[in-house]
């Protein structure tokens, strides 16, 4: 049912035209046009079979006058029996290969939809969230293939009560006209009870939502709840909402279960109707007994396809713009273009900004003809304040957005030339918050283009810290991390995100250190697996932590996007310039000279201050 | 019946009525039963409805017989045709009746269901609260106490509804002529056979879907989620051939689904029935014992089975899901609760003395989550609890305020075993600060005074104050009165904690325990963090598991933990002498 969708747009969204929109439909249903033009034969079978049943009953009835011999019983038995045979075996056929013909669409256009948002830059993510994208890929492209179910089920009503309705035109027209009575009819009181319902829903889901959301908070609050001996005030929330929830689905529920009472008590009078004045023409021999009964039998039939007819165009059209949706998905531009598809030979790490100039899409620039030379192997630690455009300089080296202008060269070489993935293969990256996909930490570890065997990860793990955070792990490497990785602790999330690179072993390292509190034996470990990296690869460090920046080459300090001091940490403090500013801001808290400070702060607090 | 709550329960609320919480099925007959008026309105709609739908076509048969007579009895088919417009809108009014009765019915249950789930769930002790997983209680507390709803409206009301007709043929067929019961009869043995055997065929397959389905959308929410891993690790080939592997897998389950529901038996046996029906009405005709009107009225009553064989489609797997979820949420308020209040028990202000004596603990028998740990901490001293995820930090402080019971040696809180005291007054003067900070949607004022309703609003400021909250507060528009969004997430970590500690610092603690995680972006923030744990631990014992080495470094007792040993304990300065990892985390 289409009350309730109102998916909001999103910027990459178009309009297609009808035809361009039929072209793309079209092109995914060819691959499975035997098999429609199957089901759609099948659904005639179908319908003309269900039309038959009535028509041969009701001969049947008029042969009844006459002399009835045990020939014509068995004809008629069995005229009845083979069309209900006949129609669900087709309907079996049918529904079979419509289920085909629909799973293999949605299957294929989800795959269409995934490859082409896997192929898509990360500034496309930045503007449409991932839940949404998600949504286009699953439920979309089912809502599209609900598309044929509806044109089939409409398809075989439709048949159906037209070869009645020309049968029944012929026996008697003025009878046909009393049947026809309940079409206007059942169209009006379809539309009312969609207005209703709407009305009660859209009253209701509002109310229904705050509902929802104190019920999910009282229960996730029991616990706190619980610590301050608070149960009975949290009850009485929660018994109010439980109750307002009460209130409002009763109200929704009463309405909907009104909808079968009255069609059925519209198709009960419309039949009392016709027994009497069927009852009158059979008598004025205007139609035979036999037709008569046809009357009976077939006047409700032409309920259903009026019914699935009022809401088709809405559901129809839900379909079409789910099928936009995904289509529009698909078509998104790309913003990273590459002009060349050189594979690049093992690379030794020198990276240089030539005058770039970057922005985000439509936002204020982030550099301005910048510029900044890497050495090969050096270990540059970028800081700033948030904003700066110390990530940008990262992502732009990642290659995952596209810049304005200047040039980007890697081991000298233009950064558009190279074909992506195989120059993504020699860079090693750690994002802020420490991404796991869940299955075991092994496969984590694994998740590169390394190809390292279980023997290889087992050795270098053992490697870092004396691999005692392996024993932390329940099953060690095959222990499972769970979604996201949730059941590691963010340290160890960390750990694992260093040694998938530490088992890559990159020429270019990317760190985009994490700011989480992390305990300090942990801490020592991601230190070592830290260490070993930064001691064989050129390293690129958007740093936070005091003991990051102290171990690079060159600290760069980053302000709109220009570099305004570099030189290493000694240097830098004793400049008391911009660095020395940053420290004490960001770092100073971190230093050992601080936690020896924090005793005195601990004297004043208990002196009352 | 048993009652609701046991008498071990740390919190009870009496219910309105007991319930039988044995099986599944008595379970849900009793609450059931409770809405009998509805109920008995719904049945009696269901039946009345069946009725009257069979009243029409040996209403046609009558009409049939009066037409096909020499002389037309007008009056008569004026007759008929008012007692089938009489007798059809008394028929909706039994549906309506039917359809309302058991709507009412289902809202009731949920309802009721669900108060009864957050009444047992607030009597569960705190042990049961820190092992069950809140997003599961969450799925039974809405999901599942909706499936029980949706089990009577639509499930049991057309099954219920449909099934009457089933009898309706049946009852009239004797009418007519008593041999005319076999079809029917027939129809509805092979009928129940057909319909058992689909629908133990159907589940698995169901299930394959739901878990396909599954699989395939987590999997693809963690690649779009993770987008820059995937990128960077130069993924999206890998990711794109294993999510066609799952859409594949997802196809197949739903292509099998699909075949079963096609080839729906008990349809072709209406099929069937029908057409025997009319062949054995004809071979009576034939006979001599039937008229026209009775062949029609026979035929029209055969028609009506098409109702309970098309619903059956659906309506009773609609019932067996309800009933997996009435047993889900058995099976939670049915767990057991192994905490005793200890009403009776000792009862007195508390210093803050604390001794761990060799304590050994395990979760419900895996490995020892703790090993014979032993520590002595005196009145107002502040321990520092340092170790690996892992080590067994957090159960140790659950041990103090009695949220689990040692398996192995004595927890003691002012020289007395923490199962001597009344669990009352053991956790009113302990205050816990968990890592993961639930704030309610409420006003800043009223998150502070959730431990102390009624709190003067000067005595919250003075709380926020002492907790370095006052000042981030104030910068909000509506101050105090600010409603905080849900789970807090408008406000940063560090804020949310100093939120805590004013909570705690109400409730005036004896004993607080501190599971510090939050970590400052600034030196400036991280400045108020630690004045105000400072200021919190001030005059009390308090327990602080942390990552900051300044709170380590001046703590009055540090434990450290490894895999679930005290693997050293004692001052800054004694560890610094004495343990070569401790001494690792203070190098620069």
């Amino acid at each position: 049912m289409g009350f309730f969708t109102g998916l909001d747009a999103e910027k990459y969204d178009r309009k297609y035209s009808d035809r361009e929109l039929v072209r793309r439909i079209v092109g995914y249903f060819r691959a499975q046009s035997g098999r429609l033009a199957g089901a759609g034969l099948l659904v005639m079978v179908v319908s003309a079979s269900s039309a038959l049943l009535p028509i041969i009953v009701s001969r049947g009835i008029d042969q009844l006058r006459e002399s009835l011999t045990a020939g014509r019983v068995l004809l008629i038995g069995g005229g009845v029996l083979a069309a209900g045979v006949i129609s669900w075996v087709a309907n079996w056929g049918q529904r079979r290969l419509v289920v085909r013909a629909v799973a293999d669409v949605v299957a294929r256009l989800a795959r269409d939809a995934f490859k082409a948002s896997a192929e898509h830059d990360l500034s496309f993510y930045d503007e449409f969230t991932s839940g949404r994208i998600a949504s286009r890929i699953t439920s979309d492209t089912q809502d599209f293939g609900q598309l044929v179910l509806l044109v089939t089920d409409l398809m075989a009503q439709m048949v159906e009560s037209i070869i009645l309705a020309v049968v029944l035109v012929n026996i008697e027209w003025r009878l046909t006209l009393i049947s026809f009575a309940i079409i206007p009819l059942v169209v009006w009181l379809a539309l009312s009870y969609r207005r209703l319902a709407r009305n009660v829903t859209r009253a209701g889901m509002r109310a229904m939502a705050t509902v929802n959301q104190t019920i999910k908070e009282t229960v996730s609050g029991i616990a706190i709840a619980k610590n301050f001996r608070q149960e009975k005030s949290i009850y009485s929330i929660f018994d109010q909402a439980n109750r307002s929830s009460y209130r409002v689905n009763v109200r929704r529920g009463l309405v909907l279960a009104s909808v079968f009472p009255t069609l059925n008590m519209l198709s009960g009078l419309m039949a009392a109707v016709l027994v009497y004045f069927g009852g009158l023409s059979a008598a004025a021999g205007a139609v035979t007994v036999g037709a008569w009964y046809l009357f009976l039998l077939s006047f409700d039939r032409f309920m259903y396809p009026v019914m699935s007819l009022s809401s088709f165009w809405t559901q129809v059209q839900n379909g079409l713009s789910a099928a936009e949706r995904v289509f529009a998905l698909i078509d998104a531009e790309p913003n990273v273009v590459q002009t060349g598809s050189m594979r690049p030979p093992r690379l030794k790490g020198a990276i240089d900004f030539h005058h770039v100039s970057f922005r985000y899409k439509d936002a204020e620039p982030v550099l301005d003809d910048f510029d900044l030379h890497i050495r090969p192997g050096e270990t540059v630690a970028l800081v700033g304040h948030t904003g700066a455009g110390k990530s940008s300089i990262a992502r732009l080296i990642a290659r995952f957005y596209e810049f304005q202008q200047g040039q980007i060269c890697i081991d000298g070489r233009d950064i558009r030339s190279f074909e992506l993935s195989a120059y993504r293969c020699q860079l090693g990256m750690v994002t802020q918050v420490p991404f796991l996909f869940s299955g075991t930490v092994l496969e984590n570890i694994q998740y590169s283009c390394s190809g390292a065997t279980a023997e290889e990860i087992e050795a270098l793990a053992r490697q870092i810290g004396g691999g005692e955070w392996l024993e932390t792990l329940p099953q060690g490497l095959h222990t499972q991390v769970g979604e996201r990785g949730a059941r590691l602790s963010m340290g160890q999330r960390q750990l694992v995100s260093l040694m998938r690179v530490v088992a890559q072993r990159p020429p270019i390292f990317i760190l985009d250190e994490a700011t989480a509190s992390i305990d300090p034996f942990t801490e020592w470990q991601i230190q070592q697996a830290l260490n070993l990296i930064l001691s064989r690869s050129t390293s690129i460090l958007i740093a936070h932590r005091l003991s990051t920046v102290k171990a690079a080459d060159r600290i760069i300090v980053v302000e709109r996007g220009k570099i305004i001091e570099e030189g290493n940490h000694q240097q830098l403090m004793s400049r008391g310039g911009h660095y020395a500013v940053l420290y004490d801001t960001y770092f100073r808290h971190q230093s050992l000279s601080y936690v020896e400070e924090a005793g005195r702060l601990k004297a004043g607090a208990e002196a009352g201050d | 019946m048993a009652t609701a709550q046991t008498a071990s329960s740390e919190y009870s609320i009496t219910p309105p009525y007991a319930t039988n919480r044995r099986s599944a099925v008595g379970w849900i007959a009793s609450h059931a039963l409770r809405q009998w008026p509805m109920l008995l309105l719904a049945v009696a709609g269901a039946l009345g409805n069946a009725a009257l739908a069979g009243v029409l076509p040996v209403l046609m048969g009558q009409a049939f017989n009066l037409v096909m007579a020499p002389e037309l009895d007008k009056a008569g088919l004026i007759r008929i045709g008012l007692l089938a417009a009489g007798s059809q809108t008394l028929r909706a009014l039994l549906q309506l009746g039917r359809n309302g009765g058991f709507e009412m019915v289902a809202q009731r249950l949920e309802r009721n269901v669900r108060n009864e789930l957050y009444s047992a769930l607030l009597g569960k002790s705190m042990t049961f609260h820190n092992l069950q997983p809140v997003g599961d209680t969450m799925a039974r507390a809405t999901n599942d106490v909706r499936e029980i709803n949706l089990m009577f409206n639509p499930g049991i009301n057309l099954v219920v509804g449909s099934l009457v007709f089933l009898f309706v043929p049946l009852l009239n067929a004797p009418r007519y002529h008593p041999a005319l019961i076999i079809t029917p009869l027939a129809f509805m043995l092979v009928y129940f056979i057909a319909l058992w055997q689909y629908l133990r065929e159907l589940r698995p397959i169901t299930e394959e879907v739901r878990a396909s389905f599954g699989s395939l959308n987590t999997r693809l929410n963690e690649a779009l989620d993770g987008i820059e891993i995937v990128k960077a690790a130069s993924q999206e080939q890998s990711e794109v051939e294993r999510f066609g592997r799952n859409v594949q897998r997802y196809r197949d389950a739903v292509m099998r689904q699909g075949n079963v529901e096609a080839r729906f038996l008990p349809l072709l046996l209406l099929a069937v029935a029908t057409a025997l029906g009319l062949f054995h009405a004809l071979q009576l005709y034939g006979q001599g014992l039937l008229t026209t009107g009775d062949v029609v009225a026979y035929f029209s009553l055969l028609l009506l089975l098409g109702f309970p064989t098309n619903v059956s489609l659906f309506a009773y797997s609609r019932i067996s899901l309800g009933l997996a979820s009435a047993r889900r949420i058995l099976e939670l308020m049915n767990r057991e609760n192994n905490l005793d209040q200890n009403t009776a028990g000792y009862n007195q202000p508390m210093r803050g003395d604390v001794e761990f004596r060799g304590v050994t603990f395990s979760y419900d028998g895996s490995e020892p989550a703790l090993k014979e740990v032993s520590f002595k901490v005196r009145p107002g001293q502040t321990v520092a609890i340092v170790g690996q995820t892992g080590a067994g930090k957090t159960t140790l402080v659950r041990l103090i305020n009695r949220t689990y019971d040692v398996g192995d040696g004595q927890v003691l809180v002012d020289g007395r075993d923490v199962r001597e005291w009344s669990l009352e007054a053991l956790r009113r003067q302990i205050s816990f600060i968990e890592q993961d900070i639930f704030l309610f949607s409420q006003s800043v004022g009223e998150n502070i005074a959730f431990g102390k309703p009624g709190a003067a609003q000067e005595e919250i400021e003075r709380a926020a104050q002492a907790a370095q909250a006052d000042e981030f507060i104030r910068t909000f528009e509506a101050g105090y009165a600010t409603v905080i969004g849900e789970r807090g997430v408008t406000l940063s970590g560090g804020q949310r904690q100093r939120l805590a500690l004013a909570r705690a610092f109400l409730t005036e603690p004896r004993i607080l325990i501190l599971d510090d995680s939050t970590s400052a972006i600034d030196s400036a923030t991280e400045d108020r963090i630690q004045r105000a744990i400072y200021a919190a631990a001030r005059g009390r014992t308090t327990f602080i598991i942390t990552h900051r080495l300044s709170q380590i470094r001046w703590a009055d007792l540090i434990l450290v933990m490894r895999e679930g040993r005290l693997a050293a304990c004692g001052t800054h300065e004694e560890l610094m002498r004495e343990s070569e990892a401790y001494r690792r985390i203070f190098q620069e």
